[in-house]
């Protein structure tokens, strides 16, 4: 008992002088509560539908943050991941009938594969060259899913797969965690040593390697890494909508994902995150509200795209670290982050100017 | 030379049209100090990176301690010892100085020469203060002053502990009590000996440099390269004196007078 109460003191401790200190610590803590805590307030089927499809969306875009906002490869055709991961777990599920435990990371797998096998080719090129050709590759493998419908189901795609879990709550706190673990775990690679090496890749590649560092790896380590977990985000979404179709492949679908991260704020991880998390709602929402009006039927992708454009108009670093910067201010001495009303920073007690 | 410590043969390199360096040859050993100089767009700068293995050669051999390295990838170059700077800065601009170092300090060859140092920020650190810039570790590269990003540079190849170490105008956009200092550290690091916790056995040295003034207080061998042929090898004192070396120079305009 006395353990208990020493560890709980101890957690509130970190809590005061670790999270608190911060707005957006603060923020994260209550975005991970409110995730959480969602189902206790309301269980609607299709809330829970919007939040879960938001999670798996949030997993794929923060991948794509990793590859292209940290090493500055413009991958423009990241839903190649994501809907070979959707179809290779499909077929396992369906022809092996693997549980989704198994098929999902090995969909995964089969994804980073697919990546290398396409992707090896595409390392020497750079800019514009490497955009074009990451944005056909999705196009050319949904030219095979049509060729060959006897195995991916053609235009209707592969249906019948096992459901996720049993229920829809089970199903939302499945992708939900996964999400706020796999973004943790992406996050923490960022904020690692290897973080400050891709930086460094998306700065200066030629500086990188006079500085003894073999960037072709790095680079390939990236790409392996955000595939995988693009990949997930696939095989989540086949189990979850019971189906693996040429959708999952579309090139509305990569652009989406660049318009959430560059809206939500690149090179960050949470930034794209929180892109999907504010858009996918809200699209839905709009979707709604439209619904009352049908004689205007292309408003939604007009008012989506005057959003995004206006958000960058004005907040050409995404909208998340456009916020961080209104309530937050840096130490001129130490660097460290401080809450903007404070006069002093935290940590060296300089003057805040 | 007897040992052969960097032999170059041969080494030419074509763009286009245009010979940068012309069938270049020579060889340096383990604790020289080479002063490399020449007019603007001799080919001192073209060399560097035949050497360093961001450009490869339209011709000839480099050999670095006996083993081939023509044509090799750049970091392995950087991870068998040599190690450059280059002479339009090219700091990573939006991460801080110290993340600037910690990025040789992660190179294969770094973790490995300075394993008793946990901490690869503090590996930096040290190649900071060598440099002479450890105060502003935390301020964005892109804050820098030319100045400051040419002590980058030196303490980013420093970082690697190099055996060979190529500097391009390392006293460029430096004040004179700023070359002066500069040229001090360097014939330092020469030296060799401890430099915080970085122990350095002492890089040979190619300098590239226009202040031939300050280079030729440091160096024991000069270089003279002419529209990518050398026109002299020798001591500095004989080099200078040299009437070919003295025409190359006054033909292009006196650059030697600084
Ligand atoms: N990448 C390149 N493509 C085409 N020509 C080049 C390239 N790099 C250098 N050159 C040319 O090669 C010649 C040698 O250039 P280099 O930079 O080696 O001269 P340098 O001796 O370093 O001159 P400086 O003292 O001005 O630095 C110049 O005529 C230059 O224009
Ligand atoms: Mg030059």
């Amino acid at each position: 008992m006395r353990m208990v109460v020493a560890y709980i003191r101890r957690v509130f401790k970190i809590l005061r002088a670790e999270v608190l200190v911060l707005p957006s610590r603060v923020a994260v803590l209550v975005f991970i509560a409110a995730v959480l805590a969602l189902p206790l307030v309301t269980q609607d089927y299709y809330i829970l539908r919007i939040m879960i499809l938001t999670s798996i969306f949030a997993i794929l875009a923060a991948s794509w943050d990793l590859l292209s906002g940290f090493t500055g490869q413009m991958n423009f055709g990241h839903a190649l991941f994501f809907g070979v991961a959707a179809y290779v777990t499909a077929l396992l599920n369906l022809r092996l009938g693997l549980p989704p435990y198994f098929s999902i990371p090995l969909g995964a797998m089969g994804a980073v594969l697919a990546g290398l096998i396409i992707g090896i080719p595409c390392l020497r090129l750079k800019g514009s060259y490497l955009a074009l050709t990451t944005l056909a590759f999705p196009i050319i493998l949904m030219g095979l899913v049509f060729a060959f419908p006897g195995i991916t189901g053609g235009e209707l795609g592969l249906s019948g797969l096992k459901k996720l879990t049993g229920s829809r709550v089970a199903d939302y706190y499945v992708t939900n965690v996964l999400m706020l673990v796999l973004g943790g775990i992406m996050w923490k690679i960022t904020d690692s040593n290897t973080g400050i090496i891709l930086h460094a890749i998306r700065e200066d590649e030629v500086a990188a390697r006079a500085a003894g560092i073999n960037t072709t790896r790095y680079k390939l380590l990236a790409f392996c890494l955000s595939g995988f977990f693009a990949g997930i985000a696939g095989g989540l979404y086949a189990h979850f909508m019971r189906l693996a179709g040429p959708s999952t492949l579309e090139v509305g679908l990569s652009f989406q994902v660049i318009i959430w991260s560059v809206f939500g704020g690149m090179v960050s991880i949470y930034g794209p995150i929180a892109g999907v998390f504010i858009l996918n709602p809200f699209m839905e929402v709009l979707r709604i509200f439209l619904d009352n009006f049908p004689s205007l039927p292309e408003m939604r992708m007009f008012i989506f795209a005057a959003l995004v454009l206006l958000t960058l108009r004005f907040m050409p670093e995404g909208l998340i670290p456009w916020l961080r910067d209104k309530v937050e201010s840096e130490c001129p001495r130490c660097k460290v982050r401080n809450v903007f009303f404070r006069r002093s920073c935290r940590i060296c007690n300089a003057e805040m100017t | 030379m007897a040992q052969s410590f960097l032999e170059v043969k041969n080494l030419r390199k074509e763009f286009g049209g245009l010979t940068a360096t012309n069938d270049v040859t020579f060889s340096m050993g383990r604790r020289e100090i080479i002063g490399l100089i020449g007019p603007n767009g001799a080919g001192k700068t073209t060399l560097l990176r035949l050497i360093s293995g961001i450009l490869k050669p339209t011709s000839g051999s480099i050999k670095f301690k006996g083993k081939n390295i023509t044509g090799a990838k750049t970091w392995n170059i950087v991870n068998m010892g040599i190690a450059s700077t280059f002479q339009n800065m090219r700091p990573f601009r939006r991460l801080p100085i110290v993340a600037n170092v910690m990025v040789p300090c992660l190179s294969p060859r770094a973790m490995k020469r300075g394993e008793w140092v946990k901490k690869v920020e503090a590996k930096a650190m040290d190649a900071l203060e060598f440099a002479g810039i450890s105060d502003m570790a935390l301020e964005k590269a892109s804050t820098l002053s030319q100045g400051d990003l040419k002590r980058l540079e030196v303490a980013r190849a420093v970082a690697t502990d190099p055996e060979l170490l190529i500097l391009d105008e390392p006293f460029g956009g430096l004040s004179p009590a700023e070359t002066e200092l500069m040229a001090k550290s360097v014939a330092r690091l020469h030296k060799g000996g401890r430099f915080g916790r970085l122990h350095s056995e002492g890089p040979a040295m190619i300098i590239i440099e226009h202040k031939l003034q300050q280079l030729m207080k440091i160096v024991d061998r000069i270089i003279v390269l002419n529209f990518g042929t050398i026109l002299a090898d020798g001591p500095p004192d004989v080099v200078v004196k040299d009437p070919k070396v003295i025409e190359a120079y006054l033909g292009d305009g006196g650059t030697t007078c600084s």
